[in-house]
């Protein structure tokens, strides 16, 4: 079903110079391990590029952290050269894991 | 050991130091005061005035706090020493002094790199310094000091100083240390551990009762729990942890200058309410380099935002842009307009049936982005598209700066300690 990634999934951002970096993993709560299972099959760079598409172009790069449940997304030159030259909304990446958790994505319906 | 954080970036809650060591028991409080943006705008201060160029914050919450730490037994630890160090120090034994207390006040330096920052491929730098890691604050505190400011070292420096000190690691005891920089980087960020900025917010209680400040007991071992003073608001719980661990890492391993932490190895569990047990880290030998921060002047910015209401908003943003782009001369190295929203059809109120058009221009040069820009925006408002408003009057250009990560072999920075009498003693 589709529904927004957020829906069990937490996230955290924010910038490191021109890169952005977001934490996404699955909250607390139950078949913690099949949804963790799924987050960390559905993230890849590709996935993310799919998210945003003003990183099409971009390196993505995705570390899977399955003892924290969840993965750690750098989107390399998002912000530009950084927090103070970035021309772009937002420019420190804060909000962009609300974004990403606010976008619909296909979602098994026993996970939800 | 209580190691406390009452700051998480320069401009956090002002009140949280006295919070803090009012709130229970700790015995070391540690502030990070440095973000790579931070180091420019100390840069800036410096630059001004040779005397600056720290978090003067941290004055000011000496000034309140420095009598109430020392008669709780509380050492302070912070990084607020920004690009000065030495003169944050000095500055603190005056307000000691003319508080009538007798206060040990020691510092870490070695980290700038600017007056050598030629000769290690440094130019153009406005600022350079070099991350360092906790064991000069350890000496500090070994040695009696009851406040310790550092220059850039990491964040969770902070917390590994303090645990190096109270429990004698060595440089190789790298699970400890791995530990520590764990709980360091748990609390770095102050109230983003204790549910600030936190996607689960729907489930914590959301009272106006400001969140309180994270604090970890650490253990001989490295592991640790984290938790608030009670009474306070907010959350601790291991969705509050893993929101700050699971971001600015960049990589499963998280490499700082006294260990490289393998990310993969920590556990996570609830200890109790508002209690978070961080077990397990493993640690290995730290990176043979030094990773540098370096700010360079980038070029100057401006800015102008246009109000677009109502019918036909592409046409008139697109006529705007037309207009404002042939008249600009020169031309801005970069010009950028970003559309934001579209109107919400037959709104009921105005500002719903509004959008904002942002033109944002860079350029090496201050002249073409200044009146010479924002002067030709205004000159259009009544010969432009109809219902022209901006949302803040045309300002002058503004400099901005370029972060940069750089690396130096670790032989080239000499940290040093300087004790309130003036000694010195080179890090080893």
């Amino acid at each position: 079903m589709k529904a927004p990634l957020g829906t069990f999934v937490h996230a955290r951002s924010g910038d490191k110079g021109g890169d952005a970096n977001v934490g996404l993993w699955v909250r607390q709560g139950p078949r913690r391990d099949d949804r963790v299972a799924w987050l960390l099959w559905l993230v890849t760079p590709a996935f993310v590029r799919s998210l945003v598409p003003e990183a099409q172009s971009l390196e993505v790069e995705v570390f899977a952290l399955p003892n924290l449940g969840g993965v750690n997304v750098v989107l390399h030159g998002l912000l530009g050269e950084g927090v103070a030259a970035s021309t772009r909304f937002d420019p420190q990446a804060k909000a962009l894991g609300e974004w990403l958790r606010s976008r619909l994505v296909e979602i098994p319906e026993e996970l939800v | 050991m209580r190691i406390g954080n009452c700051s998480g970036f320069y401009g956090d809650r002002l009140s949280a130091m006295r919070e803090m060591l009012e709130g229970g028991p700790l015995d070391v409080l540690t502030g990070d005061y440095l973000a790579e943006l931070t180091m420019l705008i100390l840069g800036r201060d410096r630059m001004r005035d040779q005397s600056l160029g720290y978090a003067k914050t941290f004055v000011r919450q000496a000034e309140d706090c420095l009598g109430l730490a020392l008669e709780r037994g509380v050492r302070l630890v912070a990084n607020a020493g920004g690009l000065n160090p030495a003169g944050l120090a000095a500055r603190l034994r005056d307000v000691a002094a003319a508080l009538g207390l007798s206060v040990s006040v020691a510092h870490v330096e070695g980290d700038d790199l600017m007056p050598r920052a030629a000769s290690l491929g440094l130019d153009g730098a406005l600022t350079a310094n070099a991350y360092l890691g906790g064991f000069g604050i350890a000496r500090a505190l070994a040695r009696g000091a009851d406040v310790v400011v550092t220059g850039r070292v990491t964040d969770a420096s902070l917390v590994v100083g303090p645990c190096v000190w109270r429990f004698g690691w060595g440089r190789d005891s790298y699970d400890q240390l791995a530990g520590a920089v764990v709980a360091g980087h748990v609390i770095e960020c102050g109230t983003q551990a204790t549910g600030g900025n936190f996607s689960g917010f729907l489930s914590m209680p959301r009272s106006s009762e400001p969140l309180g400040f994270p604090l970890v007991e650490m253990s001989a071992d490295g592991s640790s729990v984290v938790t608030k003073h009670d009474g306070t608001g907010g959350l601790v719980s291991v969705d509050t942890v893993t929101a700050q661990l699971m971001y600015e890492v960049q990589s499963t391993t998280y490499l700082n200058p006294d260990v490289s932490v393998d990310l993969a190895s920590i556990s996570l569990s609830e200890d109790g309410p508002d209690r978070v047990r961080v077990s397990g880290v493993r640690g290995s030998a730290p990176p043979s380099a030094l990773k540098v921060c370096v700010n360079e002047l980038g070029g100057f910015r401006n800015q102008l935002e246009f109000v677009l209401t109502g019918l036909d908003v592409e046409a008139k943003a697109d006529w705007l842009r037309a207009q404002l782009e042939a008249r600009l001369d020169p031309r801005p190295a970069v010009v950028d307009w970003t559309l934001s929203g579209r109107p919400v059809v037959d709104a009921a109120s105005e500002e719903e049936a509004s959008c904002l058009l942002r033109c944002t221009v860079q350029d090496p040069s201050g002249d073409a982005v200044g009146r010479a820009f924002s002067g030709v925006g205004v000159e259009l408002a009544l010969a432009s598209y109809p219902g022209f408003t901006l949302t803040a009057p045309p300002a002058r250009e503004s400099p901005y700066g370029i972060y940069r990560p750089a690396y130096v072999p670790r032989d080239v920075v000499e940290e040093v300690v300087v004790f309130d009498d003036g000694r010195r003693e080179v890090v080893v």
